[in-house]
């Protein structure tokens, strides 16, 4: 087990162990008095969601879930104090684990000890959403509490950046993402500490591209040796990592930063706006996920008929399709985001969707001239130059 | 060109006996069966008699056609019996019925079924049907083979002769067939058995099925269901054409009395409408004198009146008082819950819906999963055991939200679980979609009407499955407290770095506090189970069924006792009072009178 105790994300003047501690201690002495011990949460929900825009970013509002011991809710308090306490143990000793980790470690601890039988999880979900509901009850991070998910997404690609990245031991170590040669950088889904720096000048632009497979033919053809810039693979709705790794971006080179990807409700909301404001299910850490000052190249409305795109039209009888024109729908009416006047032209990319239940694809930039395979690089160029995003 | 012949009403249903209910070998055993029930129910009802009936289906070894077995379906009754000249007409012709058209609820309407069912035996073993009979002025029986003369459509009697039988009147029929026995299931024997006997509460039979047992079933009501006479038609449920051959039925009279005694529901003022939108003078003009033209006039000015509905009087019920008995011979009865909903009018028709909803000990899964209810579709109170997606009883029960009253049921189906869902609809003008009555086509009126008969019977049963629910919450709770309470404390204890002695406070604490919930489930238990047990004495005293159940459960124990009848004020308003119903639609047993037996 590595020397370290508490693996930094942000900085938190939270002292989980402690605070974990009065807690239990005060849930303790609750029942000594016959008092119901109360657990709250922050509400991570849209109801409970704020946007300013001077912040950038969803806030949580003064909503919370609150769990009373009674009888119906005494086997989810228990399983949230034995989760807690495997946790504690975690960053204690420094030790780190999934969340699937953690859910047969919690099997096997059952099995060792028949007298915790009933707490048993059926399902991987179970454990989960305790989890889930530890790090809203102390507002941290699971990656604060040595819980971290897979890698994925965030495969990046410059020729003129420089990484350098503090060890947990305190050690560096410096990538230059120009010397790696076909392989990306990739940032982990755990916190890490990165000072990233050109190797000269200053970078043009970062470019982030919904779909990984297009952000690699882009690599492919050659698009980061003829630019200055950063090219990134979202993979679909950023991961916590992509998510850290482009505020870490925007912070520290202040490069402008564009996503491309479909035109469709579900990329500008669950995709770009989690990339650029967070999530409603993320309240607590969307401070430190989210890159506010990323802009929607596209696909736009206007380059739908600009450059003759190849659209779908929403097949409002598939059931998939209609929960997404309706989100859409729902998301005007509700979500704080694009409710707000700064993100008015935002809103009408949804409006014009809803209106003209009309989808296009990010790839379909490649029909306008199947024989140029730098068609879509030289589109991109062309559009960051006469500005053509919102 | 070539010859253009005519055939013999026999000579059509011989060639297509599939639409009369003959089109399997499985089917040909249950129609002939059904048909020969009906026919002894029908003449013990109109006889006034308590059925008594012996049926015997047994397998005499295969059968002439390939893949089929000669089965022998033998039904005896106590019936009036039936005249020795009345043989061959009864068993022999085709639509020879003493119901046809009569606007009453009885089973048989055409004349068709018997008449199909010899035609199968001749056809598919040589012979027609053996028939003993005897009415109470005849000294001896009259034995006889009557077999079907397909081209005159007539009956011939063969093998005539006069036996001593130890039956003061009744008949027996015997129809050896080529056919196969299938015993359960939706179209299966005892499932038509089961359901005649759910809705013929007077009905005593004893059965054998091939080598099984002899099942003995008991009557559990001792009046005969009176068949309520027939009514004058409604004008607004004639066609132009019957109306003008109706006309043609009473001769020289007014057009006005013409309306008085040959419709129901007109008035005077009714009358005085009619009159007012048709030429003058033509109200009391001679029905034998009005022109065609004037006919189509009076017709349409029928139709633009509004007339009282027609009357619910000609309807039968079998009544909640005999379906709570009833159902309780079908197996061990968890609980139910039976509405007769008042006769009501739905397509111009008087239609009275009857549903019985029951749970079963004996049904359940041994490893606690569902299988789909058990649907028992009933017509004038005969089982109908085919085609079930395209009946309009099945399509009620499919739109009622079952969830709501505690029930499993996937998306637009059949509820889940061990229930049996008997649905009566009654009428004397049923409306079925073929000539083998297999389904009901119904309206929207109609399916309406099925859906809230099925609703009311749902919210009786929903307070037993709340009480169930209630008693499940209580146990889950008190296992709940017990499991985690000790758990949680222990946890906090070893984060917090507690003592003994905090724990010890701790877990006294939580006691208290999850002692205080399981007090609160057991009063809301309490509560349920007290509301419910009123509510079945009330109706235990109300069906007189509390000597039965208490005798019952003496000698069955605890389920018996469990056995109830559920009713609910809430719904008592739309249902028909019982002890209203047993005045008047039923009558006592009597003495067979020497009626001639009729035939469908």
């Amino acid at each position: 087990m590595s020397s370290h105790k508490h693996i930094r994300v942000r900085e938190s003047t939270k002292d989980i162990p402690k605070e974990a501690k009065l807690l239990c201690d005060q849930m303790l002495s609750d029942l000594e008095k016959a008092k119901r011990p109360v657990l709250e949460a922050v509400k991570c929900a849209l109801d409970n969601s704020f946007y300013n825009p001077k912040v950038g970013f969803l806030t949580p509002g003064k909503k919370v879930v609150k769990t009373e011991l009674n009888v119906s809710s005494v086997q989810k308090m228990a399983r949230t104090i034995f989760l807690l306490e495997m946790l504690l143990r975690n960053v204690a000793s420094g030790a780190v684990n999934t969340k699937r980790e953690l859910y047969y470690m919690a099997k096997g601890i059952i099995k060792k000890d028949p007298s915790k039988r009933p707490l048993d999880f059926d399902d991987q979900p179970e454990s989960d959403s305790i989890i889930d509901f530890i790090g809203d009850m102390l507002q941290v991070y699971r990656e604060e509490m040595n819980c971290f998910a897979n890698d994925r997404g965030g495969q990046t690609y410059s020729k003129n950046l420089v990484v350098t990245e503090t060890l947990p031991d305190g050690s560096k170590a410096v990538v230059d993402l120009g010397s790696l040669g076909t392989t990306p950088f990739q940032p982990k889904n755990k916190p890490q500490t990165f000072r990233l720096k050109p190797k000269k000048g200053k970078i043009d632009f970062c470019l982030v591209i919904e779909s990984e497979g297009t952000a690699n033919t882009l690599v492919a053809n050659g698009m980061h040796k003829r630019h200055n810039c950063i090219i990134l693979g979202a993979q679909g709705v950023p991961s916590n990592g992509v998510r850290g790794w482009c505020k870490t971006i925007q912070d520290q080179l202040r490069v402008p930063m564009f996503f491309y990807g479909d035109l469709d409700a579900y990329t500008l909301q669950n995709i770009f706006r989690t990339l650029k404001a967070g999530s409603a299910a993320s309240l607590i850490r969307n401070s430190d996920f989210s890159a506010p000052d990323v802009k929607f190249l596209g696909v736009l409305p206007d380059d739908v008929t600009k450059y003759d795109l190849n659209y779908y039209t929403v097949n409002e009888r598939d059931a998939v399709e209609n929960r997404s024109l309706k989100k859409a729908k729902d998301a005007l009416e509700n979500d704080p985001f694009f409710r707000d006047k700064k993100n008015a032209d935002l809103a009408d990319i949804l409006h014009w969707l809803v209106k003209e239940k009309k989808r296009c694809e990010q790839q379909a930039v490649f029909s306008v001239d199947p024989d140029d395979p730098l068609i879509l690089e030289k589109i991109i160029v062309e559009k960051i130059k006469r500005k053509s995003y919102v | 060109m070539s010859k253009i012949t005519s055939s013999s009403t026999a000579e059509y249903f011989a060639k297509n006996l599939q639409q009369v209910g003959f089109s399997s070998p499985s089917k040909a055993v249950l129609t002939t069966l059904k048909e020969s029930v009906d026919n002894s129910l029908d003449a013990c009802e109109e006889a006034g008699i308590l059925p008594q009936l012996e049926v015997e289906i047994s397998k005499l070894g295969p059968g002439h056609t390939r893949n089929t077995d000669l089965v022998q379906i033998s039904v005896e009754d106590n019936g009036p019996g039936l005249d020795p000249e009345e043989l061959a007409k009864v068993f022999g012709e085709y639509l020879a019925s003493s119901k046809f058209g009569r606007g009453r609820c009885s089973r048989g309407q055409q004349g068709i079924g018997i008449s199909a069912a010899t035609t199968w035996a001749q056809l598919t073993n040589a012979s027609g049907v053996r028939v003993i009979s005897k009415t109470k002025n005849m000294r001896k029986a009259v034995t006889a083979i009557i077999d079907v003369d397909i081209k005159g459509n007539r009956g011939i009697v063969k093998k005539k002769e006069t036996i001593d039988w130890d039956k003061s009147h009744g008949l027996k029929v015997e129809f050896r067939i080529d056919g196969r026995i299938v015993l359960n299931g939706d179209g299966g024997l005892l499932t038509y058995l089961e359901g005649t006997t759910l809705v013929n509460p007077h009905l005593s039979m004893n059965y054998k099925m091939t080598d099984q047992d002899m099942v003995k079933i008991e009557r559990v009501a001792n009046e005969v269901p009176e068949i309520p006479p027939a009514t004058l038609p409604h004008p607004h449920t004639m066609k132009l054409g019957e109306f003008m051959t109706h006309a043609g039925l009473f001769g020289k009279i007014s057009l006005e009395n013409f309306f008085k005694k040959g419709f129901s529901r007109v008035s005077d003022t009714a009358i005085k409408d009619i009159a007012k939108k048709i030429p003058k003078g033509l109200m009391s003009k001679n029905l034998m004198t009005i022109k065609e033209e004037d006919f189509k006039k009076i017709y349409s000015a029928m139709h633009e009146i509004t007339l009282i509905a027609p009357s619910t009087r000609s309807v039968l019920t079998v009544g909640e008082e005999g379906l709570s008995k009833s159902i309780m011979r079908l197996g061990e009865v968890d609980f139910f819950s039976v509405v007769t909903r008042k006769p009501t009018i739905c397509d111009f028709k008087p239609v009275v819906v009857e549903v019985a909803i029951a749970r079963f000990l004996d049904r359940s899964q041994p490893d606690g999963s569902e299988s789909q209810a058990q649907l028992l579709r009933f017509a004038n109170r005969v089982p109908l055991q085919f085609d079930k997606g395209a009946c309009a009883i099945t399509r009620a029960i499919e739109t009622v939200n079952w969830r709501s009253y505690g029930l499993n049921q996937p998306k637009d189906s059949v509820p889940m679980g061990p229930f049996v869902f008997a649905i009566s609809v009654t009428s004397p003008f049923i409306k079925f979609k073929n000539a083998s009555k297999e389904t009901i086509d119904g309206g929207d009126d109609l399916i309406e009407e099925i859906r809230r008969a099925l609703m009311q019977a749902g919210q009786k049963m929903s307070r037993h499955i709340r009480a169930e629910g209630k008693a499940a919450d209580l146990e889950r709770k008190i296992s709940h407290m017990e499991k985690f309470g000790p758990i949680l404390v222990e946890g906090l204890a070893r984060i917090v770095g507690a003592g003994k002695g905090r724990v010890a406070k701790a877990e006294e604490g939580l006691k208290k506090l999850l002692g205080r919930d399981a007090s609160s489930a057991e009063r809301e238990l309490d509560d349920a189970t007290s509301r419910l047990s009123a509510l079945k004495t009330r109706e235990r005293k109300k069906f007189g069924l509390e000597e039965e159940v208490e005798a019952a459960a003496d000698d069955e124990g605890a389920p018996s006792e469990e056995a109830v009848i559920e009713h609910e004020e809430a719904v008592a308003d739309d249902a028909v009072p019982v002890e209203a119903k047993g005045k008047g639609t039923k009558k006592k047993a009597e003495a067979p009178p020497a009626t001639t037996r009729k035939k469908k």
